[in-house]
């Protein structure tokens, strides 16, 4: 076909056409004669219409384009809504449908909203091209079955849709901050995005609290990644980073937004969780850091929005406020919670309160038990570490 | 044509890297890094090349899950393997023009640094895959 017409893409497609017409016609009519004579016959007659309403759809938007007044070439004043924008959010309410699983959400708006390719996603989340792609396509045809509409959602689900926009948004900054497995440059490109798509969304919607707290507590969070890694590639804890290599840039960009969101109300679980980041950004050591602050904080964030995570953090602000046993007596409320019981967080954080608090047994196991429920090597390195510095006098008598 | 290299390891040898106390030195800090640092560039030199289709490490052998049919029904059992068994613990496909060329790019992997004593233990395999149905000849 292509050697025939020329036109490689429209004929391959018109091929693909003949090819799938044979499929249904086939079995049913019987085997043509000559099939392949058939399959040509069939494709040309298909290349034909697909050639000329590409034609049709020239004409038409030449006619468009005469019709279209100069000034709507230009891009729109201020205060009119600009049409390509909503395209985006509209994109992005698609992309982030409750219909697909997080992991389609994800992918679909990378790929659909975001600028990475298909090869780039895939790298990023250890999978194979051709296993993307199809996480992908798959994602599309279940919009496509759902017979979700390309529109703006009605506004009684605008504020509901939007959660799941900045979720998406959070959970693949997530992705590339934590780092859970790959090589690191792959994971950063997955935070950049993050944060790209979310100055998107700010733009679009200049006015939503919420949006500008996901922003800000994105750019107040990556601004330590400098110092959260030491020179062997080991992780560093906060309290021990170098706050000098921290991102200025980032945390004052970060506290504009959040200084600007907060009296702007209502107050959500991102300008919280952002207004803690500020917190620990704008502190000159862990010693000095405002920890009854973060205490509050914490203590409206689990009002609003409550999960083991914020608890297990919550509960290593009180410990910094009113000792570690007090934090401690917080995690055992935890531990029989079944979210985050087997957690190496928990484990950890027990372990670094129970050293505070001069149990060095009771910390080096608690250390070794985190250890055993990673297996991610820098994080077993790191808790091994710590073990070993309580190890040596073990055997000692206590004083 | 696609080649595997497959790279081995013990419990003990993960341990090492973990940094958990065996009856071998640990890896230090400076071990490790160099270790992954010359991972790093190794894999990006490969994609850069166009010969990586795709690489993985395996976590510890401990976490293995062994299934076995006892009386046509499979039973599990945990951590199948001795404490210095070296079992799989990587591996790299590769697409190259040659059975050579493959092994090449497995005998790089003989400068990873690493410990003395993990080094003298070190093998790497190489095998060709077997692309399709037709070509295993089915």
């Amino acid at each position: 076909m292509a050697r025939r017409y020329g036109h490689f893409a429209t004929a391959e497609d018109a091929t693909q056409e003949a090819l799938l017409a044979a499929a249904t016609r086939w079995p049913e009519d019987g085997v043509p004669d000559d099939p392949r004579a058939w399959l040509i016959t069939v494709a040309s007659r298909r290349l034909t219409d697909l050639l000329r309403s590409e034609q049709a759809r020239r004409r038409r938007e030449d006619t468009v384009a005469g019709l279209t007044l100069p000034e709507q070439w230009l891009a729109p004043a201020a205060d009119r809504p600009a049409r390509a924008a909503d395209d985006t959010l509209v994109l992005l309410f698609l992309c982030c449908h409750p219909v697909l699983s997080p992991a389609s959400q994800i992918a679909l708006t990378l790929r659909a909203v975001g600028g990475l390719t298909t090869a780039e996603i895939a790298r990023a989340f250890l999978v194979p091209e051709a296993t993307m792609t199809r996480r992908i396509s798959r994602a599309k045809q279940r919009i496509k079955a759902s017979g979700i509409p390309l529109a703006m959602p009605p506004a009684g689900e605008r504020r509901e849709r939007l959660d799941a926009v900045l979720h998406v948004l959070y959970l693949i900054f997530n992705e590339g901050y934590a780092s859970t497995a790959g090589p690191d440059l792959h994971r950063k490109e997955l935070s950049a995005e993050a944060i790209r798509l979310a100055r998107l969304v700010h733009r679009l919607l200049p006015d939503d609290a919420e949006v500008t707290g996901l922003l800000a507590l994105m750019l107040l969070t990556d601004a330590r990644r400098p110092a959260r890694t030491g020179p062997d590639g080991s992780l560093v804890p906060m309290a021990e980073q170098d706050r000098s290599r921290w991102s200025a840039d980032d945390i004052a960009e970060g506290v504009a937004l959040l200084t600007a969101a907060l009296p702007r109300g209502p107050t959500g679980p991102y300008q919280l969780q952002a207004a803690i980041a500020a917190v620990h950004d704008e502190a000159p050591s862990a010693e000095a850091t405002d920890w009854p602050q973060i205490v509050a904080l914490y203590e409206l964030l689990r009002r609003i929005a409550d999960n083991p995570v914020v608890a297990l953090n919550h509960a290593v602000a009180v410990a910094m406020v009113d000792g570690p046993r007090a934090g401690l007596d917080l995690l055992g409320a935890l531990e029989a919670d079944g979210r985050i019981a087997e957690d190496r967080r928990l484990h950890a954080v027990r372990a670094h309160l129970l050293e505070l608090a001069g149990d060095r047994a009771g910390a080096r196991d608690a250390y070794l038990a985190a250890a055993r429920r990673t297996t991610n090597l820098p994080q077993q390195r790191y808790l091994h570490a710590r073990a070993a510095r309580l190890t040596d006098d073990r055997e000692a008598p206590r004083r | 044509m696609k080649y595997m290299i497959l790279t081995y390891a013990s419990q003990q040898d993960y341990d090492g890297m973990a940094g958990r106390p065996t009856q071998e030195p640990v890896w230090s800090a400076e071990d490790f890094a160099a270790m992954t640092s010359f991972m790093a560039s190794f894999n990006k030199e490969l994609e850069d090349a166009g010969e990586l289709v795709e690489t993985r490490g395996l976590t510890a052998p401990v976490l293995t899950r062994r299934l076995r049919l006892r009386d046509g029904v499979p039973v599990v059992t945990d951590g199948p393997y001795a404490e210095t068994e070296e079992v799989l613990a990587g591996y790299w496909i590769v697409e190259c023009e040659s059975f050579d060329r493959a092994t090449e790019i497995a005998a790089r992997l003989a400068t990873c640094p690493a410990p003395a004593q993990v080094a003298a233990r070190a093998v790497a395999d190489v095998r060709p895959i077997a692309d399709s149905a037709a070509d295993l000849e089915l």
